[in-house]
C-alpha cells in the first residue's frame, strides 16, 4: 500500500489546490477567529465581574445574575445569530462527490 | 407508570430498528451498517448528532454539577454557545468530501487512504478501539443508574431483583455486583445491543431523533415546571444568593420511645438534632438497635442556611421521637463554608478545592475543550462523513446550534433552581435529575409526565452507546478484519461477523463494567480528551494541510494519547484517584493539543512529502 516516495512535493502553489478546499480553509480560519472572540468575551468578562464583591448582595437581571447575562446569555444569543448567519450566508455548498446510493443509481442506469 | 412509559419508550426504540433494517437491506452491507450509504439527511444528521453530543454526561453528570457548585456552572458550559459552528463546522465538509474521495466507511480507512499508509489506519484503529471502549463502560454504566433509580419501588422490578441475587450469588465476578444494578445493565445493555445489531447505523441515527426530541420536550417542559414552582428565576437566585453550603458530620440516632426491634432508617431520612435547632440528612442508611440503644455512627449532612432549615423542619413529622446527635465536629467546604454568595458567584464552592470549583485558566480549558475535543470525536466525525450534500451541513448547524441553546442554558437554570425545591441532594449528587422530574410532577400534579423527563436522560446515554458500539465494531471488522486478515472478506462473510463483533463488543462492555468505577463523569472526561487528543489535530493536518505526512500523523496520534496518559498517570499517583494532573491548572487536553501540533508540524517538515499523485487526488483541482 505505501507508495513510492518519487515526484513528492514540498508545498503546492495555491493555484493548483481545489477552490473547495481554498473555501473550505477560509472558512476554517473564519471558525477558529470565531473562537478566539468569544473565548476573550466570556473569559475576559467573567474573570473581571464575575466574582462579585464580598457581602454585597447579587444583581440580579432578568432573573439571573447581571454577570451571567452580560458575560454569558447575552454573547451565547449573538454566538446563535453569527452562527445562522454563517451556516447560511458565510459558508459555500460545494459538490462533495457522489453518496453511494448516487453510485448504485447510476449503475442501475446503466 | 414509570415502567408503562418505558414499556412504551423501548417499544418503539425496536420498532425503528426494524424498520431502518427493512430500508437498508437493498444496500452495500458495510456502507449501509456502519455509514448509512453517506445519505444521512438534515433532521436525521442534526438530530443524531446533536444527541450523540448529549450523552449521560449531560443529563447526570452536570446537572449534579449545578446543583453542587451554583451559577458558575454558566460559565463552565459557556463554551456551548460556538459548539454548533466550530464542532460541526471546522472540519465536516473536507471530511466528508475527503471520505468520498478515499471511499471510506470509517476514520481509520479514511486516513488509511489519505496518506496510503497502512501504519496510519492501523494506529488509528487501535487508539479508536482503546478509548471508546472506556465511553462504553461509562454509558452502560450510567443507562444502568437510571433504569434502577426509575424503576426503583416498582414491586415486578424489587422481585426480579432478589430473583437475580438468589441466582447469581455465589457466580464468581457477576455474583458480587449488586443485584439491582446488574438486572438493570443487563437489560439496558441487551436492548441496546440487540437494536444497534439488528438495525445499524441507519437504526442508531434514526433512534437518535426520536431520542435528541424526547430531551428536547423533557427540558422545556422542566424549565416552565422549575420557574413557576419556585415563584419566578429572580426570587430563585436572590435565595440562592442567601445560601450557604452545607456541613459534613458522623451523627448516632436514638429514639426517645423503646424500639422492640430493630429500626431501620434509609439513606436520605431527614431527622432533627437533640435540641431541634439543627436539621440533618443521613448520607448512609441506619439502624437503631432494639432496647433503647443508640444506632452506630453514621455519614450525614447538615443543612447551614436558615430558611431552607425552616422549610425542611415543616417537611419533618412531629410525632417521629427521633433525633440525631452529632458524633464529629461538622466539617465544612473548603471553599465557600460559612460564606453567603458562593452559589451566585465565581468560582462556586468547593468541597476540597480551598481556590474554590473554577479558576479562570479551568474555564479557559473547558471553553476549549468542549469545541475542540468534541471537533475530534470520531463519534462525531463518522457522522460528519455521513451527511448527504453541503446544504444538509449548512441547515443542521442552524438546527444544532438551537438545540444546544435550548438544552444547556435551561438545564443550568433548571438545577440553579432545584437548591429551592430539593435541598440536601449533596448525599448523592448524581441522583438529581430524577429526583427533580418527579418532585416537579408531583407539585404540578402530572406524575405520569416523570415518566417523560426520566426517558430525557436514558434516551441520551442510549443515544450514545449505541453509537460507540457501532464505532467499536467498525474499527474491528472494517478495520482490522477487512483491511489486515482478509480484505477478499465476502459480503455475507462480513455480515456475519459484524454481528458477532458488535454483541461481543457489547457483552465484553457489561462484563468490564460490572464493578463500575466510582467516578463516571471522570471517566467520561478522560476519554472524549483523549481522543479529541488523539484525533483533532492530526485529522485538522491531514484534511487542511497538503504538506503532512504518514510519519507525522503518527507522531501527531500518539503524541496526543500518550500525553494525556502521562498526566493522568501522574494525577492518579499524586491523589490515588482517577484524577488528572493539571499543570499550570490547564486541563491535559490543552497540553496534548500543543504537544501534537509541535510533532505534526516538525515532523512534516522533517519526514518526505507525499507524492504528487496522492496531493492531487485529496488537495488537487481534480479531486476524484
Amino acid at each position: 500500500m505505501e507508495e513510492s516516495q518519487e515526484g513528492s512535493i514540498e508545498e503546492p502553489p495555491v493555484e493548483d489546490l481545489a477552490a473547495s478546499f481554498r473555501q473550505s480553509r477560509k472558512e476554517f480560519w473564519f471558525m477558529v477567529m470565531t473562537w478566539v472572540a468569544f473565548a476573550a468575551w466570556t473569559l475576559g468578562f467573567n474573570f473581571l465581574f464575575a466574582k462579585g464583591e464580598e457581602g454585597e448582595a447579587v444583581e440580579v437581571v432578568f432573573g439571573m445574575p447581571k454577570w451571567v447575562v452580560f458575560g454569558i446569555a447575552i454573547p451565547w444569543m449573538i454566538a446563535l445569530g453569527l452562527t445562522i448567519w454563517f451556516a447560511m450566508f458565510y459558508m459555500k455548498d460545494t459538490d462533495l462527490g457522489h453518496t453511494d446510493e448516487e453510485y448504485a443509481n447510476e449503475k442501475g442506469d446503466a | 407508570m414509570a415502567l408503562i412509559s418505558f414499556g412504551i419508550y423501548l417499544a418503539f426504540v425496536f420498532l425503528l430498528a426494524l424498520l431502518a433494517n427493512r430500508v437498508g437491506k437493498s444496500k452495500s452491507f458495510v456502507s449501509e451498517y456502519f455509514l448509512g450509504s453517506k445519505s444521512i439527511g438534515l433532521w436525521a444528521f442534526a438530530l443524531t448528532y446533536a444527541a450523540t453530543a448529549a450523552s449521560g454526561g449531560s443529563f447526570m453528570g452536570f446537572p449534579s454539577l449545578i446543583y453542587t457548585h451554583g451559577w458558575v456552572l454558566a460559565w463552565w458550559i459557556a463554551g456551548y454557545m460556538v459548539v454548533p459552528m466550530i464542532a460541526l463546522g471546522l472540519l465536516a465538509k473536507r471530511l466528508n468530501q475527503v471520505g468520498r474521495i478515499a471511499g471510506a466507511i470509517t476514520i481509520p480507512e479514511m486516513l488509511r487512504h489519505r496518506f496510503s499508509s497502512q501504519m496510519v489506519g492501523n494506529l488509528a484503529t487501535f487508539l479508536v478501539v482503546f478509548f471508546m471502549f472506556f465511553f462504553l463502560m461509562a454509558q452502560f454504566k450510567a443507562g444502568a443508574e437510571i433504569m434502577a433509580t426509575l424503576l426503583e419501588g416498582v414491586p415486578v422490578y424489587q422481585k426480579l431483583v432478589v430473583g437475580v441475587e438468589s441466582a447469581t450469588a455465589g457466580m464468581p465476578w457477576i455474583g458480587n455486583a449488586k443485584a439491582d444494578y446488574l438486572l438493570c445493565l443487563i437489560v439496558f445493555a441487551i436492548s441496546v445491543i440487540v437494536y444497534t445489531t439488528f438495525g445499524g447505523f441507519r437504526a442508531v441515527v434514526w433512534t437518535d431523533v426520536m431520542q435528541g426530541i424526547v430531551m428536547g420536550i423533557g427540558v422545556v417542559v422542566m424549565l416552565v415546571l422549575v420557574i413557576s414552582q419556585v415563584g419566578g428565576l429572580g426570587n430563585a437566585t436572590r435565595q440562592l444568593d442567601e445560601m450557604t453550603p452545607p456541613k459534613f458530620v458522623s451523627v448516632t440516632i436514638a429514639s426517645e420511645a423503646p424500639v422492640e426491634e430493630d429500626l431501620r432508617l434509609p439513606r436520605g431520612e431527614w431527622l432533627l438534632v437533640k435540641g431541634g435547632h439543627e436539621v440533618i440528612r443521613l448520607g448512609s442508611a441506619a439502624t437503631i438497635p432494639a432496647k433503647g440503644e443508640v444506632s452506630a455512627p453514621v455519614d450525614a449532612l447538615l443543612i447551614t442556611t436558615p430558611a431552607e432549615r425552616d422549610r425542611v423542619k415543616r417537611r419533618i413529622d412531629a410525632d417521629l421521637k427521633i433525633t440525631a446527635s452529632m458524633a464529629s465536629e461538622p466539617e465544612g467546604y473548603a471553599y465557600g463554608e460559612d460564606k453567603k454568595g458562593v452559589y451566585v458567584h465565581a468560582p462556586g464552592p468547593h468541597r476540597i478545592n480551598p481556590a474554590g470549583f473554577l479558576g479562570v485558566m479551568l474555564a479557559l480549558s473547558f471553553f476549549a475543550f468542549w469545541n475542540f475535543s468534541g471537533a475530534g470525536q470520531p463519534s462525531y466525525m463518522v457522522r460528519q462523513m455521513a451527511f448527504r450534500d453541503t446544504p444538509t451541513l449548512r441547515r443542521s448547524m442552524v438546527m444544532v446550534a438551537f438545540y444546544f441553546s435550548l438544552i444547556y442554558f435551561p438545564l443550568v437554570i433548571i438545577f440553579t433552581c432545584a437548591r429551592i425545591l430539593l435541598p440536601g441532594m449533596e448525599i448523592y449528587p448524581d441522583r438529581v435529575m430524577p429526583e427533580m422530574a418527579t418532585v416537579l410532577t408531583q407539585n404540578a400534579g402530572v406524575p405520569w409526565l416523570a415518566g417523560l423527563l426520566v426517558a430525557a436522560p436514558f434516551a441520551a446515554v442510549m443515544s450514545s452507546v449505541d453509537s460507540f458500539l457501532l464505532l467499536v465494531s467498525s474499527g474491528v471488522v472494517r478495520d482490522i478484519y477487512q483491511e489486515s486478515i482478509n480484505p477478499k472478506a465476502s459480503e455475507k462473510q462480513i455480515k456475519r461477523l459484524t454481528y458477532i463483533v458488535t454483541v461481543s463488543v457489547g457483552v465484553l462492555g457489561v462484563f468490564a463494567v460490572l464493578h463500575p468505577p466510582e467516578f463516571l463523569q471522570d471517566l467520561i472526561v478522560f476519554a472524549s480528551a483523549g481522543l479529541g487528543a488523539c484525533f483533532l489535530m492530526p485529522m485538522i493536518f491531514a484534511l487542511y494541510w497538503p504538506r503532512t505526512t504518514p510519519a507525522a500523523m503518527a507522531a501527531g496520534m500518539g503524541s496526543g494519547g500518550l500525553v494525556i496518559l502521562i498526566l493522568y498517570l501522574i494525577g492518579y499517583l499524586q491523589t490515588k484517584e482517577f484524577q488528572e494532573y493539571r499543570l499550570f491548572d490547564l486541563h491535559p487536553f490543552i497540553w496534548s493539543v500543543v504537544v501534537s501540533t509541535l510533532c505534526l508540524y516538525f515532523v512534516s517538515r522533517s519526514t518526505p512529502a507525499i507524492s504528487i499523485t496522492l496531493r492531487e487526488r485529496f488537495f488537487g483541482k481534480e479531486q476524484k
